[in-house]
């Protein structure tokens, strides 16, 4: 078996499998399970492989010599991280999306995705990932648009264009990088081989950030995340918006370290700018969906902090921010989407004491929350402090001002559960009958005790981090 | 000892995990579970201060960042120990006590899992080695407090305070986290002893240390409720009266003390130290008057508290440990008395917690009474109760200390002395005089005298105790000997004014409450009353604050910045496209003379181009 | 036999059996006999023609092509089928010219079957499209001759394959020329009438005019003319990448909001055009011959295959605008999925042909220095996503608003999928491409 075919089967099987069980979502269901089970397996197996430094070389496919390119196929530390990271959300994404209507072309168009994100974590070569990262946005446009709520179409539709446009200045540098260096493949560029390092590094900056998103670029995040059903909301912040930082990382960061490194300020006041802007919008929505979809943004921010700092420390805690985010925001958009299955409101003036009606619901939904906002104990914590510490050892002490987040953090989350969790029973919680699928809640569950467990335990999660990046500067 | 120090950080954790489970299989194994794990957590505490000689310390690195590592490790000493036996003696009568208390609440099993987390909260912030772990135990106590005053979540009153402790507290953890940063990057160790060591050698830069000191500060504010933000320990006491007794008695406030106290050293080598002194005798001040006009026992309790505890501060503030840790000893004991006490009376008055509905319990509720007239004699600071020691022993340290001889010293004086008027108050309004509520007082019920009376024994004997062992405790806590100095004249004068507030009191409260009611008429009195009743108005102000510069001021004005420039300028394109589409549209005329036409000038015009370009 | 012999016999003798029903499989045979020989390397093999192995490549995707079309005919069709042919042959025979002359006489060939392909008319609207493409076609006949007619003067052969030595007057001759042609590949400013064309005549039509006639003109300019352009000074050049770049804009642009589906395609093929602009201005890079077929192979594919899926569902339910597509995946799966997929490519989505056609030819572009007009064509790629997307929308997101099922009809069916799978296979294996450009 190749490894390509981890990639092109999905793609092919979620044609396959809806043309096949197009009247039957739970045989369709099936399959998607046992290929995201498959493909959480095989990253498994690739991390217990991985050669001490540098990449893990796994062939390459569809050369054109002419033209340098092929479908080369590498994983690294911080490859497979993500592999893990995206395949174990997806199954726990089937799982929350257990009831979904139209499950049939639900659930193919998530295994369609899986293989697009197989792609893009794997290969090296610039333009084989660009294809991915491309290919990626599709799935996600017709799962936006037919899943998603009133302004589904909207969204969609913004979000395709939004990221698609931002994706072209990426393409560009691609171009530049190739016609400067000669080489697709990610691994054999030098950086002083690349003739107009601003450029390109601006190019690629904005291209990859406007998929984290940073500030000014997030107004697509919002519309998509509030539009999309609760599952792609967290697929969409667990996995697409990590794409932006892995691409960061892996294409600006690791690619340009001396260029990122005169670039620091401007990464750094973007990461702040986000981190604040978007904790400020958190603090005055009143749309539940959209309070969360901001406090992802912030969050987001925070990445793009620790990755500014370019040192190990600083992409270890980003990576580590990157995954506990995954682990946190998806709890609660999930439980977002559940409260407005229910109560058909996002607005949380409508809302208010949960906790006597869904007592289990609530208390995820608070612990979720006290992660977003860095209690110790969840990944949030483990997440920040180290963001900060990493930034004030690199930039001095001013960067104390990245606490002022955590008083904005608890802002927009306490306050919310107050509005939403407790209090009295509004009217239109007590015509609610909160109905949850067991499996369902058992992914909520599971998401709760992975914040908790490398909240407590982040050592392993450090350790791959440490891998990743141990070498990194070195490879010039 | 290792083993015991694990155990005591563990424990408690894994003992709330099991409440919560076995509590859901049948409510009445929460509280036993509870009950044991905290009685083991005692006793293992009293194991560890009978073993004890020298300071315990173990390292261990949390996790590993690049070249960084973060430590979580412990370190237990006099002062921790103290601490401990406080958290976990007073956590276990607590858990006691709630057995009655608590008998009727549906969720039990919520309740004592929160308390063996409060009380884990506590034993890993007295335990740490280390900033991060002392932050983590930190904002423990900050989750516990907030998810047990808002324990009673289907009420607004409740949730809201849950809220309110929440923000306030946190408002003040912010400036920790910023310090555990600074101190990283200026002095290079989170260890709270090395840092302590450093700052004594001098090898920390003085106006760093000094914002470190007071940022570190900032955040015991927050948490031992200090001015500006105390109106949160005001509103918990819409939490069930023992969670109030856990906060105030056992582990919350004194985290704030606590992290000052741990960093004594580093303190005395800055310039904060008289921050601490002003603000705490502010807040001395401010609880002390505002005490004395609250209707409800809790919160006369609540901003006893305040000053209380800002009498501590001001322990340390004007430079002595001792004074102030003791104080924090003492008021940790007799303050739990004091609302267990309390809880004692709101729980046979089924939950009526207004003063002037009662009146006259001396008869119905002797033992209460008793034991409250102990703890607050104590507070008021009546030899030979243990509050007189530690608060005479701040006053001297105050008086002693040339920086805050003036000011400081007159204000916490008057802090000092005020307590007895207005626990004199309450008391005399609880069990003096006739019934004011003839129902109410028909309906009381003589508490359980193992579950309620049991624990205010206990307490109350050690208030007693307390007081002839100040110098070996303090010995204990600073590793030094501890000589309490006198200054003549105090005491005299002390007890003087002490008398005359006393008189006054019982003139006022005693039997005839009419004089009360003709002063409540007064304008200014009145005018004065409000003041005091709101707390100064400090809670409108931070309110008006967050609402009007926070909430309807930078985050409305980013939300329409947002809405109104940055995604009104890439929807703009919309628009924009529409014109262009619009206007391009009037090109295609549809007309083949006009294409033909078209061709033919284009034509023209690319050979011209054409032709520059050759 | 040539290829071209035999398609070209094939279509003059098809009216005999016009009235059997046998035409329609006769055609499709010749078409893969003609294809095996192409396969052997046969060529036209007269004088000035000449056949290289891009060409012989192209050939072959003409072939496919043109059975997917024939496919999709119903049975009546003969009298286009017949035309279809005929075009084919005479793309076989443009392709390979290798000398002006006979570029010219092919391509003015070409344009005289066009205009009988269009005559089919059926109703006024159809008329005006056929006339406008009558009279711009005329007059663009007019300026290639007249360009011609000053190659002569200048004292050059027109019956030798073009250089790279020529002085200015020539040179401006030939541009004449080059422009004339411009017509067919409707660049700006003669591109207006492409648009009613496309628009009003029948969609079969449409599909052979703007996806095989123009991918044909413009394969085989290149073919001849990349001499002569590669003798343009950078002026001549930026007015080149210029051209393009107003072309796809204006095409994008026009496209955006119109209702009638086949208008919004027929301004998209404009836009094409102008993408297809961009590997003549970078004739400087290696890449610019690749990326121009590249672009012609993917284009022939999606381009073909919306216009006829457009046909069929005129044809078979009357659709015209955006609005009567609403909810047609719920009314047949997969006449949704297949138009989906031909308008995704034609978006440059990738794993699709349009997307590595387009990757191909706009790092031509870069390499030839001209970053800031790739930058713009991307930006138009990405704004052509607004319309196509928007055309999904109604397929996908929307609820029907007719419940009568839409049938799937077998021929057009197969059709279909072969373009399809021309599109997928381009997508994923470029290989193909950069093999038969040879090294370089």
């Amino acid at each position: 078996m190749t490894y390509a075919t981890l990639i092109f089967a999905p793609i092919a099987l979620a044609f396959v499998g809806y043309a096949l069980f197009s009247q039957r979502g739970n045989v369709v269901r099936g399959i998607a399970l046992t290929t995201f089970a498959l493909q959480f397996i095989v990253a498994i197996g690739l991390y217990n492989q991985l050669p001490a430094t540098g990449y893990l070389d796994l062939g390459a496919f569809l050369s054109v010599d002419a033209f340098h390119f092929a479908l080369s196929l590498r994983v690294d530390t911080l490859s497979v991280v993500m592999l893990l990271l995206s395949t174990m959300l997806l199954i726990l994404v089937t799982l929350s999306s257990w009831t979904m209507e139209k499950s049939a072309a639900y659930f193919s168009l998530l295994i369609g995705f899986s293989g697009a994100i197989m792609g893009v974590f794997m290969t090296t070569n610039l333009l084989w990932f660009f294809i991915f990262w491309e290919l990626t946005l599709l799935p996600m446009f017709f799962l936006v648009g037919i899943w998603g709520g009133e302004q589904r179409v909207y969204a969609a539709i913004k979000f395709f264009l939004y990221t698609h446009v931002a994706s072209m200045l990426l393409l560009l540098a691609l171009f530049l990088i190739y016609k400067q260096t000669g080489v697709w493949d990610v691994t054999l560029i030098k950086e002083a081989a690349i003739a107009t390092p601003a450029l390109v590094w601006w190019l690629l900056f904005i291209g990859f950030a406007v998929k984290m998103p940073l500030f000014p670029f997030h107004t697509w995040l919002p519309d998509a995340h509030v539009q999309a059903p609760a599952p792609v909301s967290a697929l969409l912040a667990g996995v697409l918006l990590k794409m932006g930082a892995y691409g960061l990382i892996r294409f600006v960061i690791e690619l340009m370290p001396e260029v990122s490194r005169e670039h620091a300020l401007y990464m750094l006041t973007l990461g702040l700018l986000t981190a604040f802007f978007a904790g400020l919008l958190a603090i005055y929505e009143q749309h539940l969906k959209k309070m969360v979809a901001y406090s992802s943004i912030s969050h987001m921010g925070l990445v793009m902090v620790a990755l500014s700092t370019v040192t190990v420390e600083g992409l270890s805690a980003a990576l580590f921010e990157m995954v506990g985010h995954a682990f946190i925001i998806s709890p609660l958009f999930l439980i977002a989407g559940m409260i407005y299955h229910q109560t058909g409101s996002y607005q949380m003036r409508d809302m208010g004491g949960m906790m006597q009606k869904a007592p289990y619901l609530s208390a995820i939904f608070v612990l979720a929350g006290m992660a977003a906002l860095g209690m110790p104990a969840t990944m949030g914590f483990v997440g920040e402090l180290t963001v900060y510490l990493s930034a004030i050892a690199h930039y001095g002490a001013w960067v104390a001002i990245i606490a002022l987040l955590s008083m904005l953090s608890a802002g927009y989350l306490i306050w919310s559960m107050r509005r939403v969790i407790y209090g009295e029973l509004s009217p239109l919680m007590r015509n609610s009958q909160f109905v949850i699928h067991r499996i369902e809640f058992a992914a909520l569950v599971v998401f709760g005790l992975l914040i908790v467990l490398f909240g407590v335990y982040p050592q392993p999660i450090f350790d791959a981090a440490n891998h990743s990046f141990a070498y990194f500067g070195g490879r010039s | 000892m290792n083993n015991t120090i694990t155990f005591l950080a563990l424990f408690p954790f894994i003992g709330a995990l099991l409440a919560f489970v076995l509590g859901k299989q049948q409510a009445k194994l929460a509280f036993w579970t509870a009950e044991g794990v905290s009685a083991l957590l005692f006793l293992a505490t009293l194991w560890l201060a009978y073993q004890y000689s020298t300071p315990i310390s173990i390292d261990h690195t949390w996790l590993t960042f690049g070249t960084r590592s973060l430590p979580f490790g412990f370190y237990v000493d006099g002062l921790s120990i103290v601490m401990l036996l406080i958290a976990t003696g007073l956590g276990f009568l607590d858990i006691h006590f709630a057995h009655d208390y608590m008998a009727e609440d549906k969720d039990q099993a919520r309740y004592y899992a929160k308390v063996l987390f409060f009380i884990g909260g506590m034993i890993l912030l007295v335990m740490a080695k280390d900033m991060i772990g002392l932050f983590v135990g930190w904002e423990f106590m900050g989750l516990a407090s907030y998810l047990l005053i808002s324990f009673w979540h289907s009420q607004k009153a409740p949730s809201d305070a849950g809220m309110q402790a929440f923000l306030y507290t946190r408002f003040g953890d912010m400036f920790i986290f910023a310090a555990i940063g600074l101190l990283l990057y200026f002095v290079g160790t989170l260890n709270l002893v090395e840092i302590n060591t450093l700052a004594q050698a001098g090898g920390i830069d003085h106006s760093v240390a000094f914002i470190i000191a007071l940022f570190i500060f900032i955040g015991a504010i927050g948490k031992s409720g200090q001015f500006p933000l105390f109106p949160w320990l005001m509103n918990a006491m819409e939490g069930p009266t023992t969670v109030s007794a856990l906060i105030h008695g056992a582990t919350m406030v004194n985290a704030g003390i606590y992290i000052v106290a741990r960093l004594f050293d580093f303190y005395l080598s800055t310039e904060a130290l008289l921050i601490v002194a002003n603000i705490a005798a502010i807040s001395a001040f401010i609880g002390a008057t505002s005490a004395l006009v609250q209707t409800e026992i809790k919160k006369v309790l609540a901003y006893s508290t305040m000053s209380h505890l800002a009498l501590a501060f001001v322990g340390l503030g004007v430079g002595s440990l001792a004074a102030g840790m003791m104080h924090l000893v003492n008021h940790a004991v007799f303050k739990a008395l004091l609302f267990l006490s309390a809880g004692a009376v709101i729980l046979a008055a089924h939950h009526h917690k207004d003063l002037w509905q009662f009146g006259g319990l001396r008869g119905k509720l002797p033992f209460i009474a008793a034991f409250m007239a102990i703890g607050a004699l104590s507070l008021s600071g009546i030899p030979p109760f243990s509050g007189f020691f530690s608060k005479d022993a701040v006053l001297t340290a105050a008086l002693r200390n040339p920086e805050t001889q003036g000011l400081i010293a007159t204000l916490t004086t008057i802090a000092a002395l005020l307590s007895i008027a207005y626990i004199g108050r309450v008391w005399l309004l609880l069990f003096s005089g006739e019934a004011r509520d003839a129902n109410l007082h028909q309906s009381i019920q003589r508490p359980s005298l193992f579950w309620i009376a049991l624990p205010l024994l206990i307490m109350s004997v050690l208030t007693l105790m307390l007081g002839f062992y100040q110098s070996e405790i303090a010995t204990f806590i600073t590793g030094k000997t501890e000589a309490s100095p006198h200054i003549d004249g105090l005491l005299t004068g002390l007890i003087i004014g002490l008398s005359i507030l006393a008189l006054i009191v019982v003139g006022l409260y005693a039997k005839d409450l009419t004089l009360v009611k003709k002063m409540a008429q007064h304008p200014f009195l009145s005018m004065l009353h409000q003041l005091l009743f709101h707390g100064y108005y400090v809670e409108a102000m931070i309110n008006w604050f967050s609402q009007h510069a926070v909430v309807n001021g930078a985050a409305k004005a980013s939300a329409w910045f947002d809405k109104r420039a940055i995604d009104a300028s890439v929807n703009g394109f919309v628009p924009a496209t529409q014109t262009a589409f619009n206007g391009l549209k009037t090109t295609q005329t549809g007309r083949i003379g006009d294409y033909i036409a078209l061709m033919v000038a284009g034509l023209a015009v690319l050979l011209i181009v054409m032709m520059v370009g050759i | 036999m040539s290829p071209f012999a035999l398609v070209f016999g094939t279509a003059l003798l098809s009216p005999l059996i016009s009235h059997t029903r046998w035409l329609k499989g006769l055609s499709l045979l010749i078409l893969a006999i003609a294809g095996f020989n192409l396969s052997l390397g046969e060529g036209i093999g007269l004088t000035y023609f000449a056949q290289t192995d891009a060409i012989r490549f192209f050939e072959g995707i003409i072939l496919i092509v043109a059975a997917a079309i024939v496919l999709h005919f119903d049975h009546d069709d003969h009298g286009t089928l017949t035309q279809l042919l005929l075009i084919v042959a005479a793309s076989m025979a443009l392709l390979e010219s290798s000398t002006l002359l006979s570029f010219v006489i092919t391509f003015e060939a070409m344009s005289i079957i066009s205009f009988v392909l269009v005559s089919n008319i059926k109703d006024s609207k159809q008329a005006e499209g056929a006339i406008k493409l009558f009279f711009t076609g005329a007059t663009a006949t007019g300026i290639i001759l007249f360009g011609l007619a000053l190659f002569t003067l200048s004292g050059h052969s027109i019956d030798t394959a073009l250089g790279n030595d020529y002085d200015a007057f020539s040179l401006i001759a030939l541009s004449l020329i080059f422009i004339g042609i411009l017509y067919k590949l409707t660049i700006f400013p003669m591109h207006a009438w492409a648009a009613d064309s496309y628009a009003q005549v029948s969609h079969s039509n449409a599909a052979i005019l703007s996806a095989l006639m123009k991918t044909v003109v413009a394969v085989a300019t290149f073919h001849l003319f990349s001499p002569v352009l590669a003798q343009l000074s950078m002026p001549s050049i930026y007015g080149l990448a210029t051209l393009a770049v107003i072309t796809m804009t204006l095409g994008n642009m026009l496209a955006l909001y119109q209702r009638n589906i086949a208008r919004m395609l027929a301004y998209s093929s404009i836009a094409h055009a102008g993408y297809m602009l961009i590997p003549f201005a970078a004739i400087a890079s290696q890449f610019a011959h690749i990326g121009l077929l590249y672009l012609a192979v993917a284009y022939l594919f999606m381009q073909t295959a919306v216009f006829l899926i457009l046909a069929r569902l005129y044809q078979d339910d009357g659709i015209e605008t955006l609005a009567d597509l609403k909810g047609l995946a719920q009314r047949n799966p997969l006449y949704a999925l297949l138009f989906s997929v031909q308008l995704l490519s034609l978006a440059g989505i990738p794993l699709l042909a349009g997307f590595m056609s387009k990757a191909v030819a706009f790092y031509a572009g870069v390499d030839a220095g001209l970053w800031l007009f790739v930058l713009i064509a991307l930006l138009n790629s990405a704004l052509s996503v607004g319309y196509y997307a928007w055309i999904i929308k109604q397929l996908y997101f929307d609820a029907p608003t007719k419940d009568r099922p839409l049938v799937s009809r077998l021929g057009f069916v197969l059709g279909e999928l072969i373009l399809v799978a021309g599109t997928l296979y381009f997508g994923v294996v470029a290989i193909d491409v950069f093999k038969v450009i040879g090294g370089n």
